[in-house]
């Protein structure tokens, strides 16, 4: 007997460690390829940029050469599309060439890139390790004040980049880094400087360019930043402030010294961003996610690509059985004895749907009253079938009147009424009336108090928006829950009440 | 706090005292002694009389059977032979829906407990056993009238009101473990610990009072008569032993509770069977049940009959 019922411990326990690496397997999937996240996100920001270049045709064959934003820095791309009448397109690693037979009239081209915040993905940029850097060509005078602008670098403490970037940074400036600058003094000029300086000290450096995304941004220039190869690995800078990192809101669409827009056969060409912000139901991207990583399938047949309204019905279905397994808890392990078992459940369910406070007055309003109704009833001595649909019929009246007088006092607390589900309230009250005759109404009491505190309890998890959101999202975690709770089924210690209860019996000896 | 403390055990400290929890007890002992298809034969007092009179264990006797309301206008010609009765529901547990009349006519009912009822309350009282008031669950049920059991005046300082029974758990055949239950004044004449009753553990070996609590605390006397419950020693204990025995044979269930009374003519008397006793056994034995089922199971004869047994546990 002791060994099956190891053997049923161990078939169960085998249940849960599988369906637990199974979970966090697909909840790693789902993080990484649909970009699920822990945390509720109801909507996704998406992201429109718009290069539109325009250029004047020099009657050759026009072949341009566009960059594509890097997508492994933390954004996915949803969507890109290329507007470009008459020309033949090619769709490369790094960038898209097109090409046409000469044309006369000014040209217009649009590049439009869909982009998607991808957080969850978001990594360190691997790159391989660059050669070390060209020395750049200076005249004497220029190379006197890069080794003083290194030296001042050097003298405070820290990383060598940050250094320099504070020093280019300085207001009023420098007297040296100054005249180090060439003017104009632009962003691009800036940053070129201190890679010129980063590669005397031998440290490699590129040009980082990108936008910056901003609602409703336009603009003509992409923004600049510098990455610096330092402890094997590349690493990127802000060039004003020196925060080192990649900003969360920073599209990269080219890194070095590749050009953003090669343009043959056209001169004046101007090229144009513009940046425009929405929002998608986060489930919805999903979708689009988990095409782009190739598990459309999947995807297709999981509950996320159903309907809304069939989602909402779902994610509240979702939550039950971590409901349930806090009703089992609370009866085998705690071993409080409540009305029914499922009862303090649904009571909790009413009372996300009502409110706490809202709920639970209402709640004691109808009992109270339902009991007094009760009492009365038991005077009649109705036959059993009877009795019971006559208090389901006082419930409902007391929750019509409660809906009324709620309507007219303006108070929610009294329309909450409507959320309880009537049989489970004319149950309740069947059930305490019943124990109140037999066991009088300190056990009666006793068990509304347990069946109220095990809903309050069951209510606070389920109300929660994080686990609501977990439940739903990774829905995997109920068959871990399935298996928590069959091996409750075979837990014979004792129960936290039977602590109390059976006390007397350890005391023994010390009397 | 620390008195708080104080009033809780450590799993530890229980185990070590051998206590049987309520999970172990449904999931090692329960469900794997007793099959669900035998429950029907004990919870139906109309059932197990019988089958006790086919194992030759002594019932009150049956007096008649009510089962539509249509017939509940004739009690009074059933029970017409005889001078007191009890009605009591058929599924019933606990001691619940149980009226004793000890004197009646037409329209005066005595109750046991000197309460005078007029004939529309019995009446009311059988139509709401049939309409399953009292029943397990709430079903429909039968309406039991059965001879009234006249309680030993042994047992008379012990009990205020209400007939004192005892309790043997009967596990593989063997009697384990058993305790007499006297009702109180708070009890309202009923048996039950946990509705105020005195529970006495009795000595499996001799029939003698071993201790004694009330709402889980010890005590020595009882609370209304002020007797000295360690006095109490149950007569005719072989008897007792007896018959929670042939429950096994009776029922097949291999752990059961068995309720027997003490008639004053007749002797011993089985009540009831019951196939989920409570655990309240071990505090007023004050004596954990674990260790002496364990022992039963796996060091006891196997295939011995009844009297064997009992004589197995007396020696």
């Amino acid at each position: 007997m002791l060994n099956k019922l190891k053997s049923v411990r161990a078939f169960l326990t085998i249940g849960l460690i599988l369906s637990i690496v199974f979970s966090i397997y697909s909840a790693y999937y789902k993080i990484k390829y649909w970009g699920f996240n822990f945390a509720p996100r109801k909507v996704t920001d998406v992201w429109t940029i718009e290069e539109h270049i325009s250029f004047v045709p020099t009657g050759d064959n026009i072949r341009l050469s566009i960059a594509r934003p890097l997508s492994v820095a933390g954004f996915k791309i949803l969507d890109e599309n290329i507007i470009a009448p008459g020309y033949k397109i090619e769709k490369k690693d790094q960038r898209i060439e097109i090409s046409s037979n000469p044309k006369k009239s000014l040209q217009d081209i649009y590049y439009r890139i869909l982009l998607y915040d991808n957080v969850d993905s978001r990594g360190k940029i691997e790159a391989q390790k660059p050669s070390s850097p060209k020395l750049p060509v200076m005249d004497e005078k220029t190379e006197a004040l890069a080794q003083q602008i290194i030296e001042m670098a050097t003298q405070e403490k820290g990383d060598i980049v940050q250094q320099v970037v504070s020093l280019f940074g300085q207001n009023p400036p420098n007297g040296v880094v100054l005249s180090f600058i060439p003017e104009p003094r632009t962003d691009k000029a800036v940053v070129q400087a201190i890679i010129d300086i980063l590669a005397l000290k031998g440290v490699p450096a590129r040009l980082v360019r990108g936008i910056r995304l901003e609602k409703g941004k336009k603009t003509l220039n992409l923004d600049v930043m510098f990455e610096a190869y330092l402890d094997g690995m590349w690493k990127i800078y802000n060039p004003q402030t020196g925060k080192k990192g990649l900003p969360s809101n920073f599209i990269v669409f080219q890194r070095g010294g590749n050009s953003l827009v090669d343009v043959e056969g056209g001169t004046d060409s101007i090229t144009k961003f513009s940046v425009m912000k929405s929002i998608r139901s986060s489930f919805r991207m999903a979708g689009h996610r988990a095409e782009i990583s190739q598990s459309r399938n999947l995807f297709d047949y999981s509950i996320y690509s159903l309907p809304l309204h069939e989602q909402n019905t779902l994610k509240w279905l979702m939550i039950f059985p971590l409901a349930i397994l806090v009703v089992v808890l609370m009866r085998n392990v705690v071993g409080l004895q409540t009305m029914g078992t499922f009862t303090p459940m649904l009571i909790a369910m009413s009372l996300v749907e009502t409110g706490f406070c809202a709920g639970l007055i209402c709640f004691s309003v109808i009992l109270a009253s339902g009991l007094l109704i009760r009492a009365g009833l038991s005077k009649l001595n109705l036959l059993l079938v009877p009795r019971i649909s006559a208090v389901v019929i006082f419930v409902i009246l007391i929750i019509q009147i409660l809906s009324v007088v709620g309507y007219h006092w303006k108070s929610n607390i009294a329309l909450s009424a409507l959320a309880f589900p009537i049989i489970i309230m004319a149950w309740v009250i069947e059930r305490a009336s019943i124990t109140w005759e037999e066991d009088g109404a300190v056990n009666a009491t006793k068990e509304i108090i347990y069946s109220v505190l095990v809903a309050i309890i069951t209510y606070f998890v389920i109300v929660n928006e994080y686990i609501r959101h977990i439940m739903f999202a990774f829905n995997e975690f109920n068959l871990v829950i399935l298996f928590i709770v069959m091996l409750l089924g075979t837990y014979t210690g004792y129960r936290l009440t039977e602590l109390k209860r059976f006390a007397p019996l350890v005391n023994k000896g010390k009397k | 706090m620390i008195a708080f403390w104080k009033n809780f055990a450590l799993p530890s400290q229980l185990r070590a005292a051998g206590v049987l929890g309520m999970n172990r007890r449904n999931y090692e002992i329960i469900a794997k002694s007793n099959r669900r298809c035998l429950y029907p034969l004990v919870d139906d007092k109309v059932q197990t009389k019988k089958l006790a009179a086919n194992v030759g264990i002594n019932t009150p006797h049956l007096i008649g059977v009510i089962e539509m309301q249509n017939e509940v206008d004739h009690f009074l010609k059933i029970v017409k032979e005889y001078n007191e009765f009890v009605i009591k529901p058929a599924h019933g547990s606990g001691g619940k829906g149980v009226l004793v009349i000890k004197q009646y006519s037409a329209d005066r009912f005595v109750t046991a407990s000197g309460k005078t009822l007029n004939y529309h309350e019995v009446y009311q009282h059988i139509s709401n056993i049939l309409s399953g008031l009292y029943s397990l669950g709430g079903k429909y049920d039968v309406a039991v009238l059965e001879e009234m059991v006249h309680f030993s005046n042994q047992f008379e300082d012990f009990s205020y009101q209400g007939i004192p029974d005892v309790r043997v758990i009967v596990y593989q055949g063997f009697p384990a473990m058993a305790m007499m239950r006297l009702a109180t004044k708070e009890s309202g004449g009923r048996a039950n610990l946990h509705q105020g009753a005195v529970g006495v553990g009795i000595d499996i070996k001799t029939g003698h009072a071993l201790a004694a609590v009330l709402h889980n605390q010890p005590i020595k006397f009882h609370p209304d008569t002020g007797a000295d419950l360690m006095k109490l020693e149950v007569p005719f204990w072989r008897k007792h032993l007896e018959i929670a025995a042939k429950g096994y044979e009776m029922t097949g269930l291999g752990y059961l509770g068995a309720d027997i009374v003490l008639d004053k003519y007749r002797g011993p008397m089985m009540l009831e069977l019951n196939a989920r006793p409570g655990l309240a056994i071990q505090i007023a034995n004050n004596h954990g049940l674990r260790y002496v089922l364990k022992n039963i199971r796996c060091s006891y004869p196997k295939g011995l009959g009844w009297a064997e047994r009992v004589n197995y546990v007396l020696k």
